[in-house]
């Protein structure tokens, strides 16, 4: 699924965010990422959906090379991903069922299809019965919830989430995990960036932990081995 | 591209036409000023061009006589132009005939004819018709050295003339065509940056959920298009409700100059700017998206 080896990014003004990073991530597997503030999480999470490329080494995301690939494969590269954020990133303008419709509408999905997906995606993420809202109208859970949806509805191989419940409290976060784990059991690959303790602990998946761009700690069931 | 598609992408520029009404008014008045002039100008060099071709298609040379020849003399030279070849036709046009003729063509400005008293001094004159226009200028040449024969013209200066003002209108025309779409690309471009700024978060997102370059870049390019569109169908309407006056104007005044018809050739400037129109709005456009958006 995930494939990194010797992969070291170094950005323009000559810091190392990335340092010889060797790893890999299995289909169905769930990924907590671990790190303080400015490890390089962020950087790593980048490479996944080529926002950033590495600068040197090789990565290989569900079988495409992302380094040596053409700009214009790079839609298809993110059509096999789900991208969720810390601060959702929602159209205000559209309503739940339309802002999980415009990632199917612009690759061009058919019309049925569309419409049977974004229902039972939002029934998975329990709001079937928020359709009309608008963003503004919903609790930052809901809005999330929006968000995972709009990830999961082109049934990507890989979500990734960078601190997904970054904005949210406990109880909400909670929710959120169920619902990530609900998608990891049918076969989707997670890989969440996180600095929530609490859920890391609870949650016993694999964790790596990453400091100072260097992988320090890659454990199965792991917990989140700070102090905070 | 599915229909549906490009519904979702006529559904983008619309909202984003509405949304930027200011610029979109600014836009598509520039565009339609800078084809007006296109248009104009088109029309004038095209007009001068014919007006030039057909004199120059024109297979006659006049062969003024000198004063106090005898009918004789006149008769001589008369068949003596005859005899050259490729002439068709010849006829003679006495002093008399040719002030007649001044007289109709003056209309009702005989007053200026008052001036002349009794006087005549137009010439005698023969017109001669070629079979070919390419033998105007060597059978000219030769009736010129004719014995009696005054000169022998066939309208080489005027239409030399004509091309030369045709020339300088062209390059003038030309700066100032040049000139105006560079501002209207440029008032397109600034147009579609706004909609690109207006909509980058949904850009960023589209970006993330796969959708393709091409896909991004539509419903931009189709906004510069339609602003060039609608600019220039504006431009057209004015310019082919204006040329019939002002050509009725014309020959009320000038009679004998051959403007070009209406039709087809109003439809085919009309075509030319909206393909021009157009084009212009999608460069505008592509400007922008390279400048702004790194799709």
């Amino acid at each position: 699924m995930i494939h990194m080896s010797e992969v070291s990014k170094i950005y323009e003004n000559g810091s190392s965010a990335l340092n010889n990073i060797n790893i890999d991530i299995e289909k169905g597997e769930f990924v907590f990422l671990v790190g303080s503030s400015g490890a390089g999480k962020s950087t790593f999470i980048k490479m996944i959906f080529r926002e950033v490329l590495p600068s040197k080494g090789t990565l290989i995301i569900n079988g495409r090379n992302v380094v040596t690939m053409k700009e214009d494969e790079v839609p298809y590269l993110r059509r096999g991903l789900g991208i969720v954020f810390q601060d959702y990133r929602l159209l205000p303008d559209k309503n739940v069922y339309d802002n999980v419709a415009f990632a199917m509408q612009v690759i061009e999905a058919p019309r049925r299809e569309m419409q049977k997906r974004v229902n039972s995606v939002l029934e998975l993420v329990g709001l079937r019965d928020k359709l009309k809202s608008l963003p503004s109208q919903l609790s930052g859970g809901e809005q999330q919830r929006v968000a995972i949806a709009r990830a999961i509805v082109n049934s990507p191989m890989i979500v990734i989430a960078d601190e997904p419940t970054g904005n949210l409290d406990p109880d909400t976060s909670w929710e959120i995990m169920k619902i990530f784990e609900r998608i990891n059991k049918s076969g989707t690959t997670i890989v969440m960036a996180t600095h929530d303790k609490t859920i890391v602990d609870t949650m016993q998946k694999r964790v790596i932990a990453i400091e100072d761009g260097c992988i320090i700690r890659d454990e199965v069931k792991g917990a989140y081995g700070y102090e905070d | 591209m599915k229909i549906r598609t490009w519904e979702y992408f006529i559904r983008e520029v619309f909202i984003s036409l509405k949304r930027n009404n200011w610029m979109t008014f600014a836009s598509i008045s520039t565009v339609a000023l800078s084809l007006l002039i296109l248009g104009l100008f088109l029309i004038i060099v095209l007009n001068l061009n014919n007006m030039a071709t057909s004199l120059e298609s024109q297979v006659q040379i006049n062969v003024y006589l000198k004063e106090e020849l005898s009918e004789q003399k006149m008769e001589d030279i008369g068949q003596k132009i005859k005899k050259l070849s490729g002439v068709e036709e010849i006829k003679f046009i006495s002093k008399k005939e040719a002030m007649e003729r001044f007289k109709e063509r003056l209309g009702d400005q005989q007053t200026l004819l008052t001036a002349l008293g009794e006087s005549n001094p137009l010439p005698n004159a023969f017109e001669v018709k070629l079979r070919a226009p390419e033998q105007v200028k060597a059978a000219a040449n030769l009736i010129n050295e004719y014995e009696g024969v005054e000169n022998a013209k066939f309208g080489q200066d005027v239409i030399d003339q004509l091309f030369e003002l045709t020339k300088m209108i062209r390059i003038f025309g030309f700066i100032i065509i040049v000139f105006l779409a560079l501002a209207t690309i440029f008032i397109i471009s600034n147009t579609i940056r706004l909609t690109v700024f207006a909509r980058r978060k949904e850009i960023g997102i589209m970006k993330y959920v796969g959708a393709t370059d091409w896909f991004i870049r539509w419903p931009f390019l189709m906004e510069g298009m339609v602003l060039g569109f609608i600019g220039s169908i504006v431009a057209t309407m004015i310019l082919r409700n204006s040329y019939g006056a002002v050509v009725a104007k014309i020959y009320d005044t000038l009679t004998f100059l051959p403007l070009i018809p209406e039709q087809p050739f109003l439809n085919h400037i009309s075509i030319l700017m909206v393909v021009v129109g157009t084009l212009i709005g999608a460069l505008g456009s592509t400007i922008s998206l390279k400048r702004f958006m790194k799709v």
